[in-house]
């Protein structure tokens, strides 16, 4: 390395007697003191909502580990600072996480641009960067310290095209978006896919996060006639546009991709969401235990309130957070090269989660089609709506 | 074709959305000539009452509206009371920054209380569809339209008919005149606040009915729509603001139809530009009208400024630069860098808004031209990272000036409104200029920075690298006021006429002042993208033009060294504040309130 420089490396000194210093003092209250694991991630802001769906999928996962019996006999704990998905306050988190000792591996951040502007900080650092929510594709090329849980959209997109085209016998599509990195790569893997299977895709729509109108979007699709309209949505904005388009009148089919899987989707789309196709990860009566686990647990936990996709991604990720600790203790390094390491990690989304080593990132997530019905998610019987 | 008169037919629904907003706004700004950035937050509040009321408490339509009009119009009060009445003898810009810092507080109070998961708000009509083109049409919409017409009416006649409708407009004409006259101006500010606080609440909650949506997010998009809106059609001018929303969801809804749904926006924002440049007073006030800001320095008040001397500064500087030698950590020297680099982008503004007197509320813009200037420099074309950062800036510096020059020929909050309405069109631009910027996947793997073959990656050397650059910069800028051309800045901001007079080339002197604001802003926006290595069309938002105005007012207009302590203080504070988790924008918001309460003319004072 050509920047080290003689201050740097007194400094470094320095900071390696600290870390010396502090190290010999946690061996000692090795067994009281829980394993820290640093967040980084929205609790104020206009993502806030997702922060605070993350805590109540990382505290259920944490009950269960302690009950479980902890980390080798010790408990995990979790540090969250809120970076309001602001680049400018995730490289300073990522920093603090960096210099602390005793944060072991960092979870986050929500946004690319907030979790993507930390990553050479945690490279560099050599402090695990988890993302579990970020499918950006660049994200995991940041460097090896960089792994993600995130359902990788090459995977997602092919089998919702299957289930609207050749499921649903859909032929000539719509496909509304969120106009972000993640919208934009759903897109292009839905319409490639989709057209493999032999679909038309007739109107492609990008909006941005904060539009609440889509009348005039919808005309546009109206005058593509489509046989069916395709969400690349998030829950709140999905709901939005289910009501305005049979507010005008459209009719056709709508499917929606696996992030409009929430309650609140029922509860702000209301009768207009009736019918709706989604496919999802996993749904209320799956036979899977660890589904049944996790949803029962939630419930408990949350005054009977239904799990959405995010608590199950932030659930998933603070029990593979800890497969991977027992495997790696509490050396960074370790703890990278135990993510290599675990294997068939039980998981709300993947049934099994096994890294793939090359992109850092796990594949083959389950799939269900649910459609609404009822005013309730429920398992597709094949019958046309 | 009927596709267009459907596209007519939703672009009058959504702009009577607007309009509801609009025409608070409006109101305030006829009396106090004050934007109330506060109006959004209030509409949100509105929202959540409803909310309780409906959800809750069950309360019939009619019941509910009273109550949310009640309660708003009680938060209104208090706004008026205690946030607003203190600064009536403090600078224009005052007012404008307290309403900012209560939108803060709003909003996190709505937040805190009702988490910020978006709920639903059920429409209490019934459901019946009438058929209008190829679309529906609800009650609701009806509903929407009769409260937005009505209450500009009501708002109309009151204005003309009724004595304290009298004393408002006198009030709004010259408040020192109306306080002769015995009029007691307070009574009419607290009338006004009342009224467009109620407004504001039931047309939150209304909007939520309609979308059956509420969420804390909503405030600060009302605001924008409505602010454009306002302004279209005349800022002040209650019915005008009413044809002035209907105008921008007209011009959105064909926008949608000839490009696409993800150019909405930037045709609402060009909208916006258009009508400032050929009817600076909006399309519906006659040109005869007195221009409704003043001709002189009012907005930004004299004061003399704190000296610091010179040993002073530099013992700072040389404490500064010495700190990476200490073992502080490494969060420390980013947060520190973090705060030079806003310091950069606040020695830019200061200069703009502070020396020149154009108070800029899109100066992100300036970042994101920088940064990706310098990231497509150095990645296609493999310019070492040290001159594509110096590219950003120059590019900024011309195409920022280039931008902006439409807007010298106004004056006051319109520069403000213009400046923020040119900043959302460059990000919207980015987004779908995807040849060049890769749209909303953003650049990534843009390599760290170097110097002469050395990569500057440790904290330390990042560290000096933008400290030196910023003490650069700041110490050009210093030079740059004491000499003739800051003189003549100066003399444009205090008054424009005189300096005219004195033979001053007004264009001249702004663009050299946006020349070099710009290209300080840009430099900090290349160094950005080369520190996060990953930008999008989201990296450098609007927050980011707000947070830098609140630096520039807090530090001291035109004040350089105020700019500087200014950033790191509002850097700091959010990061001190993390112990309190997700109370700490609350606690910022309440700082900066209490900060323009008692030191509007910033911490060091204005130059």
């Amino acid at each position: 390395m050509s920047n080290i420089d003689r201050r740097t490396l007194v400094r470094g000194s320095l900071a390696t007697m600290m870390a010396g210093a502090a190290f010999s003092r946690a061996a000692l209250a090795q067994s009281a003191e829980p394993i820290l694991l640093g967040v980084s991630g929205p609790l104020t802001g206009p993502n806030a909502q997702y922060g605070a769906q993350w805590k109540q999928g990382f505290d259920l996962a944490l009950d269960e580990i302690h009950a479980a019996g902890g980390i080798n006999g010790r408990k995990l704990a979790y540090q969250f600072e809120d970076s309001q998905s602001d680049p400018r306050q995730s490289v300073a988190i990522a920093q603090k996480f960096v210099s602390d000792p005793r944060i072991v591996m960092e979870l986050g951040d929500f946004s690319s641009p907030a979790s993507m502007a930390a990553s050479p900080i945690y490279q560099r650092g050599g402090l695990v960067q988890f993302g579990f929510t970020n499918s950006h594709p660049d994200f995991t090329k940041g460097g090896d310290f960089m792994w993600s849980t995130s359902v990788s959209q090459a995977d997602e997109q092919p089998l919702l095209a299957s289930y609207a085209v050749k499921r649903l016998g859909l032929k000539k599509l719509a496909v509304l978006h969120l106009n972000t990195d993640w919208g934009r790569t759903s897109r292009d893997h839905f319409v490639k896919a989709a057209k493999e299977y032999g679909a038309e895709v007739a109107v492609t729509e990008g909006y941005i996060a904060e539009e609440r109108d889509f009348r005039s979007t919808l005309v546009r699709v109206r005058d593509a006639s489509p046989d069916g309209l395709i969400l690349i949505s998030y829950y709140s904005d999905g709901a939005l546009i289910a009501r305005q388009a049979r507010q005008v009148g459209l009719k056709q089919t709508i499917c929606a991709a696996s992030s409009v899987y929430s309650p609140k989707f029922l509860e702000l789309g209301g009768e207009a969401v009736e019918d709706v196709h989604l496919g999802t990860r996993y749904f209320p009566e799956d036979p899977r235990p660890e589904v049944k686990k996790f949803i029962a647990g939630f419930k408990a936990k949350y005054n009977g309130q239904e799990p959405d996709a995010f608590n199950a991604y932030s659930y998933d990720a603070m029990n593979m957070a800890a497969a991977v600790l027992k495997i790696g203790g509490t050396d960074r390094r370790a703890i990278r090269d135990a993510f290599a390491k675990v294997k068939d990690v039980s998981s709300v989304i993947y049934g099994q989660a096994t890294f793939d080593v090359e992109s850092r990132r796990v594949k083959g997530a389950m799939n269900a089609e649910l459609v609404v019905r009822k005013g309730q998610f429920a398992l597709w019987d094949g019958k046309p709506t | 074709m009927s596709s267009w008169l459907d596209y007519t037919i939703n672009g009058l629904i959504v702009g009577n959305v607007y309009a509801l907003v609009a025409v608070g706004l409006a109101l305030i700004f006829g009396v106090s000539r004050l934007i109330n950035f506060a109006q959004g937050s209030i509409y949100l509040v509105g929202a959540y009452i409803g909310w309780v009321a409906v959800v809750r408490l069950h309360t019939p339509l009619p019941l509910t509206i009273i109550v949310v009009a009640a309660a708003a119009a009680v938060v209104g009060l208090i706004i008026e009371r205690f946030g607003l009445r203190p600064l009536q003898n403090s600078v224009r810009i005052a007012p404008l920054l307290a309403t900012i810092g209560i939108s803060f507080v709003l909003d996190q109070l709505v937040m805190l209380t009702f988490s910020p998961n978006p709920r639903a708000l059920p429409s209490q009509l019934p459901d019946v569809r009438f058929q209008l083109g190829g679309g529906t049409i609800g009650p609701l919409d009806l509903l929407i339209a009769g409260v937005g017409l009505t209450s500009a009416l009501l708002l109309f006649v009151f204005l003309r008919y009724t004595k304290l409708g009298w004393a408002v407009r006198a009030t709004a004409q010259d408040r020192d005149a109306a306080m002769q006259m015995g009029v007691d101006v307070n009574r009419v500010n607290q009338a006004v606040f009342g009224i467009a606080a109620a407004l504001g609440g039931v047309s939150g909650m209304l909007v939520g009915m309609y979308y059956n949506q509420i969420d804390t997010a909503m405030s600060l998009q009302a605001t924008l729509k409505g602010v454009v809106a306002e302004v279209v059609g005349g800022a002040g001018n209650v019915p005008g603001a009413v044809i002035g929303s209907l105008l921008l969801g007209l011009v959105e809804s064909y926008g949608v139809a000839i490009l696409g749904t993800s150019y909405r926006n930037l045709f609402a924002f060009l909208l916006l530009v258009v009508v400032l440049v050929l009817r600076p007073n909006g399309l519906f006030v006659s040109a005869r009208q007195a221009p409704p800001e003043p001709l002189t320095g009012t907005f930004v008040a004299p004061s003399r400024p704190v000296h610091i001397p010179r040993l002073v500064l530099l013992v700072a500087v040389a404490g500064f630069a010495l700190l990476p030698l200490f073992p502080v950590s490494f969060y420390v020297l980013q947060t520190l860098i973090n705060a030079w680099l806003l310091g950069m982008l606040a020695l830019s503004l200061t200069l703009v808004a502070g020396t020149m007197g154009q108070v800029s509320l899109g100066h992100a813009a300036l970042l994101a031209i920088g940064a990706y200037t310098s990231a497509l420099l150095s990645l296609t074309l493999a310019v070492p990272t040290g001159l594509a950062v110096i590219g950003g800036g120059l590019m900024s510096a011309a195409l920022g000036t280039l931008l902006i020059s439409p807007s010298f020929r106004l004056r006051g909050h319109y520069v403000s409104i213009a400046t923020l309405a040119i900043g959302e069109i460059v990000s919207l631009v980015i987004l779908n200029w995807e040849s060049v910027t890769r749209g909303p996947i953003g650049i990534s793997g843009i390599p760290p920075l170097s110097l002469f073959g050395y990569d500057l990656i440790s904290p330390s050397s990042v560290y000096w690298f933008s400290l030196a650059v910023m003490v650069v910069l700041a110490l050009l800028q210093g030079r740059l006021l004491s000499s003739h051309l800051g003189r003549s800045f100066r003399a444009i901001r205090d008054d424009d006429i005189a300096a005219r007079a004195y033979g001053l080339s007004l264009n001249r002197y702004k663009s050299l002042a946006f020349i070099f604001g710009g290209f300080a802003a840009g430099i900090s926006g290349g160094i950005a993208a080369h520190l996060y290595s990953y930008i999008n069309h989201e990296t450098f938002n609007t927050q980011q033009s707000i947070l830098a105005l609140t630096v520039v007012i807090l530090g001291g207009l035109g004040n350089v060294v105020g700019a500087i302590a200014g950033s790191v203080a509002l850097v700091g504070l959010p990061e001190l504040f993390r112990i309190a988790a997700e109370y700490r924008i609350l606690i910022y918001g309440i700082v900066l309130l209490l900060l323009v309460r008692f030191r509007p003319q910033g911490l060091l004072g204005t130059i």
